[in-house]
């Protein structure tokens, strides 16, 4: 089918849709350069001050710094539980199995805010756990399900054939597993990491309820300074952090060769 | 050949269930800490809390146990309480349609438009997601609010000089939500579209039916299982919204995730939190499940089996 089988009307809207959909993105850079201490669009004049400000806060840093140790955590975590989950839901039979999948699948089916929640009440009723640690189990929970479903895509097209070629040829079996299986379900597993980590380094239902004022996540600090002040210093903030997930995409898609439309099927 | 066989078969079975058994094993062990971390970790929570909503109770600050369903009764008696699930059921319910209207456009783009068209759609679409919900809301506060990116554009353009209040409404808040919702509906229509034959539409034209009318009849019913899933995903995520409400719909509009947090973290009152928990927990269910039932019962016949 060639390309004008989408005609111009629907072209035009297309267009239109995509600058709306990039407006929130956008607006909050130019507001960021602007030269006065208020929100008013158009921005006026020009300055870097704001970024200096939120470059040298020491919060600021604090909780980008806990964010990314956090996703770190968490994505290692769900690699740990999630990569032999996966190679054993594809390659094995084992009664139950329909029903491990549903249960992988479904933190993402039940709203985070009700995860959180009954995780806080747990934990305050056991009273166990450091924060930190809470906030690891959290938000392995809530990427596990990504890292599931990315791995087990990647092993259904693991080609078996090569592998009984190996074995024939008398490879020993974990050489085939590291020379055969590994580079086939790599791209799988990376893509997993890379969608847990942004899961884990964006949420806010989990963080809110688990976390506390030494273990303050990113999202929940830009809420604070957004109720807190309406300068153009969160415009600053904002603007790092979508400058950070625009080299996220670019990372994503152009070094890893996956496509982020993953993250939302 | 039967007759040989069968004297060996009592012997055979006790061996063959060991050998299910090894069979089974290196699945079951590898499957086995994920299992049991979720089972610790997620599901045994939801159901304590879903017990705590039936066994507890607050009465004028004092907690009392045993079986009752007043956590339920005060969540539909109250008119306070009654409107925000109200309120919630409606922003979903709207946030789910405004998204498959919008989304159609852009599933047609991305499964019909080349691949360099394509390509630009899904990142466009998806790129909002990997920026977390405080920043998104903020940048729409920046457009909605009098001063704002809209204010100034419908002023230049002379649309409007007064514009509309749109900050601290429910409007708002549903632009929010369409906006970040919109890539989990575009996808499973786009995927649904993409399946369908191009062959299908371009005999449909041949035979006489303008653009518009090989759409509805071919193409939008094709694409309803993607539809369907789409749909039931922007209502789930919708009504369990917490922060874009938080942000965009001022203290005057709160949804049902408000509603949690204030009686868990302000109030205490954990027995009514756990009650609004879980029937958020059957809206979301209810929803998909309807959703999903619908599409095997009803649209199979229109589909022709399409999944």
């Amino acid at each position: 089918m060639n390309a004008s089988s989408v005609s111009l009307p629907i072209r035009l809207l297309v267009v239109l849709l995509l600058v709306v959909i990039m407006a929130p993105l956008a607006v909050p850079m130019l507001m960021a350069v602007s030269d006065s201490p208020f929100l008013t669009f158009p921005p006026q004049g020009f300055t870097l001050r704001w970024f200096e400000r939120v470059l040298l806060s020491r919060e600021a840093q604090a909780s980008f710094l806990f964010s990314l140790q956090l996703a770190c955590w968490s994505t290692i975590v769900a690699l740990l539980l999630g990569v032999p989950a996966a190679a054993a839901l594809v390659r094995y039979s084992f009664p139950g199995r329909s029903a491990i999948i549903g249960l992988m699948l479904s933190p993402v089916i039940v709203p985070l805010i009700v995860t959180g929640v009954a995780l806080l009440q747990m934990f305050s009723s056991l009273g166990w756990g450091d924060t930190l640690t809470q906030l690891i189990i959290g938000h392995a929970v809530v990427c596990l399900p990504y890292v599931v479903r990315s791995v087990t895509a990647s092993f259904m097209l693991v080609n078996r054939d090569l592998e009984d070629a190996a074995a024939v040829m008398g490879a020993p079996p974990y050489k085939v597993l590291t020379r055969v299986v590994w580079p086939q379900v790599r791209p799988g597993i990376l893509a997993g990491a890379v969608f847990s980590f942004v899961v884990s380094f964006d949420d806010y239902p989990i963080s809110m309820w688990l976390a506390d004022g030494r273990h303050f996540p990113l999202p929940l600090y830009l809420h604070g300074l957004l109720e807190r002040s309406i300068d153009p210093s969160i415009a600053a903030i904002s603007t790092l952090v979508i400058l950070f997930a625009l080299l996220l995409v670019i990372v994503i898609e152009k070094v890893f060769g996956i496509s982020i439309a993953r993250l939302a099927t | 050949m039967s007759v040989v066989s069968t004297p060996a078969l009592p012997s055979t079975e006790p061996l063959v269930f060991a050998q299910t058994l090894r069979r089974w094993a290196p699945g079951i062990a590898l499957v086995l800490p994920a299992t049991l971390f979720l089972t610790v970790f997620f599901v045994w929570p939801t159901l304590q809390m879903i017990v705590l909503s039936v066994t507890q109770r607050r009465v004028d600050g004092v907690l009392i146990e045993g079986l009752t369903f007043d956590n339920y009764l005060r969540l539909f008696s109250n008119d306070l309480y009654l409107r925000v699930l109200l309120r919630t059921l409606r922003l979903a319910a709207a946030s789910s349609l405004v998204a498959v209207l919008l989304a159609y456009p852009l599933a047609i783009a991305i499964a019909r438009g080349g691949p360099a068209l394509s390509r630009l759609v899904t990142i466009t679409l998806v790129a909002p997601l990997l920026v977390n919900v405080v920043v998104r809301s903020y940048g729409w506060s920046a457009i909605l609010n009098n001063a704002g990116a809209l204010a100034y554009v419908l002023k230049v353009t002379g649309l409007s000089s007064s514009p509309p209040a749109l900050l601290y409404t429910e409007w708002a808040v549903l632009i929010a939500c369409v906006h970040v919702y919109l890539p989990f509906v575009v996808m499973p229509i786009a995927t649904a579209i993409g399946r369908i034959e191009p062959s299908l539409e371009e005999a449909a034209r041949v035979a006489g039916a303008s653009r518009m009318m090989a759409f509805l009849r071919v193409t939008c019913p094709l694409s309803l299982p993607g539809l369907a899933v789409g749909a039931s995903l922007a209502f789930s995520l919708t009504a369990a919204a917490y922060v874009m409400p938080q942000i965009l719909g001022g203290n005057f509009s709160p949804l049902l995730g408000t509603l949690i947090e204030q009686q868990v973290l302000t109030l205490s009152d954990w027995p009514f939190g756990a009650a609004i928990s879980t029937l958020l927990i059957l809206v979301v269910l209810s929803v998909n499940l309807v959703f999903i039932g619908l599409l095997n019962r009803h649209f199979s016949r229109w589909t022709g089996g399409a999944k």
